[in-house]
């Protein structure tokens, strides 16, 4: 299925994956210990000795250096163990693997609302370049970038939430149990989130498809008496599609970050949501688990984008 | 390149044809979507609550907050009456001071605990004896006077006391009266139902998903008849009060408690929400460590407090609803102390001769202690503008609740005052002996209180009387006052919302909501 170039840009992907994961965790882990509070303080309650306080760190290895700290959470994650909550007690990987599905379902619904709605906006926008759509679509894109998503979120709430009880303000379903419920529930912070995206999609696929349609190759095109019709679907959009994939794998990494806040205001129990729990009670094996999935998740992103940009455009592999 | 009008017209209509066509089907599977979460899931109550708990065991946990979850899994030996908090029989049916240093309780009949073991005075004398004496206990404290507990026989319970304690009904009320099963515990006193609690409450326990949701299920056993008025209990776990609001106005919730007195203006204004609001003994205040600096003058602490206009204070931070506090109950209780309360008034002028007096004229800097949450830095920045005012200055370093408070009560001692609060304890003798006895922990600088104080506090405690208690404990708070140990600045309202359905839902005065007695209509 891959060709040897791609094979190679696959390891080469994957090899250079590691550092950035060393990295991201280890400089979340410092911030983390850079951060005044104590975890062991929390656990030992309101009444505790100094006694009490420091045999906690001996139990759950809080008072070794740092580097060890790090050094052996960072073993036992590359054999599968992610240790536990220091709070809960919790495997960490089973608190992810219950909150990470519904961060990914929301960020997923709210790309796909991005494409389907951006794109034909774009497209229209593009078609209509100078008129009257053109405009509509860019002025309502520049106010769609401008909205920070909390913002729209809450309207939404108020609108389609509280005045007229259409979907609910708050909660989750997960996709396993209930997926039309899960739909209906991640719907608004799906919107939310989609805003700035249908905005970006639209905003990009307009400029780019404007600049290809006005090249010498698609005047060529048109003075073979190809329609227009023809010229924007079969060549325009194959031309900008690789600025497409850039625009949309950008989106998903931003969305993704993007939950930390929509999460809380929709009090979704996703990946947001449980890292500014774990920060707040400096609950680091939380923390570092979930960073770590999330910085996963992107590489993984960019892996794909890389692998369907040779799909898109052979040179790209050839170079 | 310019197009031509036509290729336009050419182009569009098939494109435009479909998204019309993409966005009906839109809509109609949006109105296809199911409904379920509206329809009423059976007789369940789905309460907001506004923290994940610390902890299941009554003796392990360290916050306020957890009662609220504690409540629907285990009986209390003592129950209160809501409005008053006067002691009521809970899971002793009476009890009697036989003499002054000697307390029976007489235990109700045919109670079993949720893992089906049954409740006796073993039961009670294994809980009392680890809540008093095992090293994962943190409420040893509320059991010190209690030196030997005996089961005198199957349902009676003797407490020999090392001191006279009037208080210990209500201390049975609270953490301590809380009646966990030995079975559950395998009959260890070290072990712990920190995530499984078994108690012999309305619901069993059905899970706990942390920062979710806590469960139950009704406890068909139970004890009282027609208790819990609702088969299943849902308490989800949304700090955000906003967030919070929301839940229950579009009824993903029937019932949210302790909202921010800023939103009661909001809940009243919503035709589905009922408000339920009254006093708490929850009191909004400012620890001092006297035994640092300046703060061990008594006259630059009583400058501090005197510069405060808590009128002002309510108006800024509470949104008007709730009462300036000038000692540390409010109004409504029943050892509330005009004498005492009048020690405190609000005089800038008496503020500035006081540290003028202390030889603090050029004004102080002081080391402050906070929460950083958006309501508790409102309140510093009050405070600030007003100590402005006689030369107190300074910043408040703002950490998490656990560690703020910890750092400054526990042995490191950080800082010279903390803006915090206290959540109240059923019997106002355990708070004033919590609050300002010399070992205590909430007495940051471990200072001993003025002379006469442990001697009228320890008479509160001898009377059963409840006239002479508040005589009494009167004289304490009056003498607490006079050396403003602490700066007490607002009485807490309870603001509950409920949807329509929800009935025989009461807010008490230690404004932590039970709910045994709610009904679904």
């Amino acid at each position: 299925m891959l060709n040897p170039l791609q094979k190679r840009m696959l390891r080469r992907r994957i090899v250079q994956a590691v550092p950035v994961l060393l990295l991201a965790t280890f400089s979340v882990f410092m911030l983390l210990k850079l951060l005044p509070g104590d975890v062991a303080i929390t656990l030992a309650g309101e009444n505790a000795t100094t006694e009490r306080i420091e045999e906690i760190r001996r139990i759950n290895g809080l008072d070794r250096p740092l580097l060890v700290q790090y050094g052996q959470w960072a073993l036992n994650a590359v054999q599968g163990d992610l240790s536990e909550s220091l709070l809960s007690g919790e495997e960490v990987t089973t608190t992810l693997a219950r909150v990470f599905p519904n961060t990914l379902f929301i960020v997923c619904y709210a790309i796909l609302l991005s494409i389907v709605i951006g794109v034909p906006l774009g497209l229209l926008a593009a078609a209509r370049s100078g008129g009257l759509a053109d405009r509509l679509v860019m002025v309502g894109s520049s106010v769609g970038v401008a909205l920070p998503n909390f913002w729209i979120a809450m309207i939404l709430v108020v609108a389609l939430a509280l005045n007229r009880q259409i979907f609910p303000a708050t909660g989750f379903v997960s996709p396993w149990q209930d997926l039309s419920g899960a739909i209906w529930y991640a719907t608004l912070p799906a919107v939310a989130l989609a805003a700035s995206g249908v905005a970006e999609v639209s905003r990009q696929l307009r400029s780019s498809l404007v600049e290809v349609l006005g090249s010498q190759h698609f005047r060529t095109l048109h003075a073979k008496g190809l329609p227009f019709r023809s010229i924007l679907w079969r060549h325009g959009l194959k031309n900008v599609s690789v600025n497409l994939l850039t625009v949309i794998s950008l989106l998903v990494n931003r969305t993704l970050a993007a939950t930390v806040v929509v999460e809380v205001v929709f009090a979704v129990p996703g990946m947001g949501n449980t890292i500014v729990n774990a920060t707040l009670q400096r609950d680091f094996p939380v923390v570092q688990g979930a960073v770590l999935v999330m910085v996963l998740t992107v590489i993984t992103v960019n892996l794909i984008t890389d692998m369907l940009y040779s799909v898109l455009d052979p040179r790209i592999s050839q170079r | 390149m310019t197009k031509r009008p036509e290729e336009i017209i050419n182009t569009l209509p098939p494109l435009r044809r479909r998204q019309v066509l993409a966005g009906m089907a839109g809509a109609a599977a949006i109105g296809l979507l199911p409904r379920g979460a509206f329809a009423q899931d059976g007789n369940v109550l789905r309460i907001r609550a506004n923290s994940n708990p610390s902890s299941l065991d009554p003796a392990t946990g360290g916050a306020g907050s957890d009662h609220v979850f504690l409540y629907n899994f285990y009986d209390t030996l003592v129950d209160w009456e809501p409005e008053t908090l006067a002691p009521k029989p809970g899971l002793a049916a009476s009890w009697d001071f036989t003499d002054p240093t000697t307390l029976v309780l007489k235990l109700q009949e045919g109670v079993t605990f949720h893992d089906g073991s049954p409740f006796n005075a073993e039961a009670v004398k294994f809980n009392l004896d680890r809540n008093r004496t095992a090293q994962l206990s943190n409420i040893k404290k509320d059991l010190a006077n209690v030196s030997e507990v005996q089961a005198t026989d199957e349902l009676t319970v003797t407490l020999t006391l090392s001191a006279p304690d009037t208080a210990l009904p209500l201390i049975l009320s609270d953490r301590a009266g809380m009646m966990v099963s030995p079975q559950a515990l395998n009959n260890d006193p070290e072990a712990n139902v920190d995530r499984a609690p078994v108690g012999t409450g309305p619901w069993t326990f059905t899970g706990w998903t942390d920062n979710e949701k806590v469960s139950g299920e009704r406890f068909a056993d139970h004890w009282r008849e027609g208790i819990p008025g609702v088969d299943g209990i849902v308490l989800n776990v949304i700090p955000e009060a906003a967030t919070g609001l929301r839940a229950i106005q579009s009824g993903q919730v029937d019932l949210a408690y302790q909202l921010d007195e800023r939103q009661q203006q909001l809940v009243d204004k919503m035709p589905n929400l009922t408000l339920v609001a009254g006093p708490t003994l929850y009191i909004y205040q400012v620890y001092l460590n006297s035994a640092r600096g300046p703060l061990q003058d008594v006259r630059v602490r009583r400058a501090m407090s005197l510069a405060i206009d808590r009128d002002a204070y309510v108006q800024v931070t509470q949104a008007g609803v709730g009462e300036p506090a000038y000692m540390n109950l409010p109004k409504a209780h029943w050892a509330w102390s005009e004498e005492a309360a009048a020690v405190t008034t609000f005089d800038v002028d008496a503020a500035k001769k006081l540290m003028e007096e202390a030889g603090f004229a050029d004004g102080i800097e002081l080391d402050m202690r906070g929460y950083p949450d958006q309501g508790s830095v409102q309140r510093q920045e009050f405070l600030l503008a007003q100590w402005a005012k006689i030369g107190v200055k300074g910043r408040f370093t703002n950490a998490p609740i656990s560690e703020a408070s910890g750092r400054f009560f526990g042995d490191e001692k950080v800082g010279d005052l903390l803006m915090s609060a206290w959540t109240g304890r059923p019997d106002p003798s355990l708070t004033y002996a919590l609050m300002y006895g010399q070992t205590s922990y909430y007495n940051p600088g471990r200072v001993a209180p003025p002379e006469g104080y442990d001697a009228a506090l320890q008479k509160s405690r001898e009377s059963n009387d409840q006239a002479e208690r508040a005589a009494a404990l009167s004289t304490v708070q009056k003498l607490a006052m006079e050396a403003a140990l602490c700066i007490p600045l607002s009485i807490r309202y309870e603001v509950d919302a409920t949807t329509d359905r929800v009935q025989n839902f009461k807010a008490n005065l230690l404004g932590k909501p039970k709910f045994r007695d709610v009904t679904l209509g």
